[in-house]
């Protein structure tokens, strides 16, 4: 079984955000509002962060996406006490809406910030996507798991999902996932940089293997032996 | 509710002590019970039943799905776009791959436009009316202040009303617009006699195009950034004047994507340069950022000049047969005063800097010197970008793969009125506004208010105009001071064509067609216009008549009459775009147009680069007081937009508000600290905001995003941040009028 990992290259990354946007367009996150920013309740799959070192004149900020890393030993799937979160084959860690009970520790658990937990009913209405994801066409509604969900639930843990609906999907038409013209996820697919890169950490003959063994690479938070599987190329 | 026992936690600790990760199930969950206990008690979560969760229901089914090419209007940029569209709601936007300009790709902006459609503040009415007497600007209340008024009175109101007054006592102002519809407005101006045309993008880049214009008599021009495999045409440095090319500067989505392809897609990369007073994100993305005085960027292109010259790394072939008023150029750019160790002392940087970087700019080949808007928004703007523009001519970087292009643009069919003046500079419009001379305005999406500087001076003159009326989606601030406003329907509801704006060289035609029929009562401005013209009757309807007969196609049979004869109809609706022949590059005997057929140097008015005057200079007002516009300001003025708004500025990880940057060591000295709340006060006004303290930029200088402060503009904008609008002052360039957005003076202190 394919091991789903993503390369995101910060010599390529302007910090545009195109990838929080796309994020939240695809799995329609719910957005926020200067009061839920200030009490930091808002929801984010994916969120760019900057880190600031040095001194004037010699400054440099370093802008970091953020999508869920992955990890190989998730310390969020070992404290959910409701299974709510789970590792599935090909390593991408998921969420069940329906058996998480909002206790949270998972968000403490993370090293990475990447879970948000919903404080809100889908209000705002005229947002409200009532519809599949792209790509699921309309022979297609026999779709199993989580996604699509036309309403969200307040009071739960939400979490980057690889966009798998997509990896799902294309697995099951035999689609190419990760190649220039095959499936990704839709923060790869709307970098403008074309920064990102998905696909078979396992495979020597993937994108993101020959990219991995051509140029120097890290990985957040290496020392807490999280082993992400969202992993950094260096400017 | 379960408690944490004695025995449970004796439990735990028995098993913790001898496995660390082999606790019981039982101890578990009891301390879980008790955490989700205490967790309740904070904040009471009403949790849905199970099978709510997954209520797919009847309204998640497909019943039609569509995907629709279209281009966005977000910035100026257009970018092709291709919209799902299911069960008639647009629901995503993806970029188009038939678009060579940017490969397909879009900037973050464009999956916004959600948003701008579905924004909860649209007019939902038809036409508005002001009650008479009602007060006009901040306050206005669209409930009280307005009634209610059918299209035909409106449309027939404003006829009336445009019958009445002589032609040039009317003024039009454009906010972003398509094309199509800058044709139309064009159109209608000139069939009714007016000349005043305002463009609001001239506000931020007529001092730039002025400077280029001097030089080779032309207003397209623009840097290809270029990456090919075979390296020789790839540009290999880039140098940035002010100029954010990752962030604020036309075409975004083009350079972000080259961006990535020049870093990594070429066997050595490029080098970008940025040269600016505050750390960019483009400067944070570059390999050498230099802090620079603001203002003296033109004074830093000199002294680049006098090296590249006096190292003799010109591009002799190019210079000796393609340009005039080298030699004075020459005399006065090798002059001392333009010497690195001179302009050392104004700009800040090191003369050992400036040799290094002018060296390696003109050996780096091909090289862009990229003049962006703080360098040019200035007294003497025009005058910096001309200096700017000449460092590629001194390298020979006109017209060359990887340097200056001049677009094309796609062989539109003629419209009936020949129009060629390109409307009138913002000193014009504020005298005009200003001496009273206007009698009605008609405003196309124009959001003049949030981005001319001294925001109450002209509060005041949008008070007094006799008549406006406002054509726009959704109300904003310059809706408040509208007699009677037209809701338009977004850029997502109508028909229209774009053309690629400078970058690519190759022409591209992108197509407008409606993902979902206008939204409410809203209709297309094409339309607007035509019901306009025609109530008017000829001379004003001679030219739409020309071009489509029907009040109710009029938008679509516009666009099919002047894209028909270089692209089939069918063709363009499905492709989205258009795309012209291979640039050719060295054109010179063409290019420009200039008097005497060459690049021209001019050297008149350099020797002004120099007179600025610098931070510190006034102790009374110790800073220079800068804007720049972050991604996530759209550039349409709807900022009603919850995504744009909640990671609007990404170098300071702040949402929903913008912030005063100024540098650490500067405010410590005042006692400020990061998130205090500052006061910042000019001559022309003042503005409370919360301070961001960060080492990237000048200690002289304070920097603020524009974007924010509306009043009006619906419930995801209005009171959040502040306008530093209302702070800068009314200076002009001098060739262009463009105002000077940066060379305002303020005082900073703690509130």
């Amino acid at each position: 079984m394919a091991k789903w990992g993503m390369i995101i290259d910060l010599d390529k990354c302007v910090g545009c955000q195109a990838c929080s946007l796309a994020c939240k367009s695809e799995n329609n996150v719910p957005h926020g509002s200067p009061h839920e920013w200030k009490r930091h309740q808002d929801l984010y799959w994916h969120k760019v962060i900057a880190v600031t070192e040095g001194e004037y004149p010699t400054v440099n900020t370093q802008i970091i996406p953020m999508p869920c890393m992955h990890c190989e030993h998730p310390p969020c799937v070992n404290v959910c006490p409701a299974k709510a979160t789970y590792q599935r084959g090909d390593g991408i860690v998921m969420q069940n809406f329906r058996r998480c009970i909002g206790c949270r520790y998972c968000i403490i658990a993370c090293p990475y910030g990447s879970r948000n937990f919903n404080f809100k009913d889908q209000a705002d209405e005229e947002y409200d996507r009532p519809d599949l994801p792209p790509d699921l066409d309309l022979s297609y509604v026999g779709h199993i798991g989580p996604w699509p969900y036309p309403r969200r639930t307040r009071g739960v843990v939400e979490k980057c999902t690889y966009c798998f609906h997509r990896i799902d999907q294309a697995l099951e038409k035999g689609v190419d996932i990760g190649s220039p013209d095959g499936v990704v996820p839709a923060c790869v697919e709307a970098c403008p940089a074309e920064a990102r890169f998905f696909g078979d950490l396992d495979d020597p003959e993937s994108e993101v293997s020959r990219l991995l063994a051509t140029r120097n690479s890290f990985k957040l938070r290496e020392e807490m032996s999280t082993h992400p599987k969202t992993i950094y190329l260096p400017r | 509710m379960s408690q944490l026992t004695p025995d449970s936690k004796n439990e735990l600790q028995g098993k913790r002590s001898s496995n660390g990760s082999g606790m019981s199930r039982r101890a578990f969950l009891g301390i879980s019970a008790a955490a989700a206990a205490a967790l309740t008690a904070i904040v009471v979560i009403k949790r849905p039943k199970p099978d709510e969760t997954l209520d797919k229901g009847t309204e998640s089914a497909v019943e039609t799905e569509q995907f629709i090419f279209t281009s966005c209007l977000n910035c100026p940029t257009r970018c092709a776009i291709k919209v799902r569209v299911v069960n008639g709601k647009a629901v995503r936007i993806f970029g188009n791959s038939n678009s060579p300009y940017s490969d397909g790709k879009t900037c973050p902006r464009s999956h916004v436009g959600l948003q701008v459609l579905y924004n909860p503040d649209r007019f939902t009415t038809t036409p508005l009316a002001r009650v008479s007497g009602r007060a006009k600007g901040n306050g206005v209340d669209l409930e009280n202040d307005f009634e209610r008024i059918s299209w035909d009175e409106a449309i027939s109101r404003i006829a009336q009303k445009l019958g009445s007054i002589s032609p040039e006592k009317l003024l039009m102002l454009q906010g972003l617009n398509t094309n199509s519809n800058e044709d139309l407005i064009r159109q209608f101006a000139r069939a009714y006699g007016t000349t005043n045309l305002f463009h609001e993008e001239s506000l931020e880049m007529a001092a730039d195009v002025e400077g280029k214009r001097m030089a080779d008599g032309r207003d397209n021009s623009g840097y290809e950034l270029r990456s090919e495999n075979a390296s020789e045409t790839s540009t290999k440095y880039i140098l940035a004047f002010g100029a954010s090319i990752v962030e604020s500067e036309k075409p975004l989505a083009r350079n972000i994507h080259l961006w990535g392809e020049l870093r990594r897609g070429t066997p050595n990369g490029s080098k970008v340069v940025v040269i600016d007073p505050r750390y960019s994100v483009t400067a944070a993305k570059a390999d050498q950022w230099i802090p620079i005085n603001p203002g003296t960027e033109g004074a830093m292109a000199m002294a680049m000049a006098n090296v590249i010259i006096g190292e003799d790394l010109i591009d002799h072939d190019f210079i000796d047969n393609w340009t005039t008023g080298f030699e004075n150029f020459k005399t006065v750019a090798t002059s001392y005063r333009f010497s690195p160790e001179e302009v050392a002392k104004i700009t800040g940087v090191d003369a050992e800097v400036i040799r290094e970087t002018a060296m390696d700019f003109a050996r780096s080949r091909p090289s862009v010197a990229w003049s962006g808007e703080s360098a040019t928004s200035w007294a003497y703007g025009s005058y910096a970008s001309h200096a700017i523009f000449c460092l590629n001519a001194l390298v020979g970087s006109i017209d060359v793969p990887g340097g200056i292009v001049y677009q094309e643009s796609p062989p539109y069919r003629p419209l009936p009125l020949d129009v060629t003046e390109g409307g009138i500079s913002f000193r014009e419009l504020a005298d005009l506004v200003r001496n009273g001379s206007v009698e009605a305005a008609l405003g196309f999406n124009s959001n003049l208010i949030m981005s001319v500087p001294s925001t109450k001076k002209w509060n005041d003159a949008l008070k007094n105009l006799p008549y406006y009326v406002h054509i726009g989606p959704a109300m904003n601030e310059m809706a408040a001071y509208a007699d009677i406003i037209l809701p338009a329907c977004t850029y997502l509801e109508e028909w229209g064509y774009e053309s690629a704006i400078p970058g690519s060289g190759y022409a591209e035609a992108r197509i407008k067609q409606p993902v979902v029929s206008p939204l409410y009562e809203s209709s297309a401005i094409a339309t607007i216009l035509y019901d306009l013209a025609t109530e008017m009757g000829s001379p004003v309807s001679d030219p739409f008549m020309a071009m489509g007969g029907s009040a109710v196609g009029f938008g679509e049979e516009f666009v099919r009459y002047r894209t028909e004869t270089f692209v089939s109809w069918e063709d363009f609706r499905r492709d989205g775009v258009w795309v012209g022949e291979d640039y050719q590059y060295y054109k010179y005997d063409e290019i420009f147009h200039t008097p005497s057929d060459r690049f021209e140097f001019k050297s008149t008015h350099l020797e002004r680069l120099l007179n600025v005057s610098l931070p510190g200079e006034d102790t009374q007002r110790p800073f220079m007081m800068g804007i720049y516009r972050p991604v996530m300001e759209m550039r349409s003025g709807v900022q009603n937009c919850p995504w744009a708004q909640e990671v609007f500025l990404v170098m300071d990880g702040i949402g929903w508000n913008n912030v005063v940057e100024m540098n650490r060591e500067a405010a410590e000295r005042m006692g400020i600290g990061d998130g205090d709340e500052v006061v910042v006060e000019s001559e022309f006004g003042e503005i409370e905001a919360e301070a961001r303290v960060r080492q990237g930029i000048l200690p002289g200088a304070a920097a603020m995003a524009t974007g924010q402060g509306r009043y009006a503009s619906g419930r995801w904008a209005d009171d959040i941040g502040v306008n530093p609008n209302e702070v800068i002052g009314i200076e002009y360039d001098e060739e262009s009028g463009q105002p000077s957005y940066f060379s305002t003076r303020v005082k900073i202190r703690k509130a």
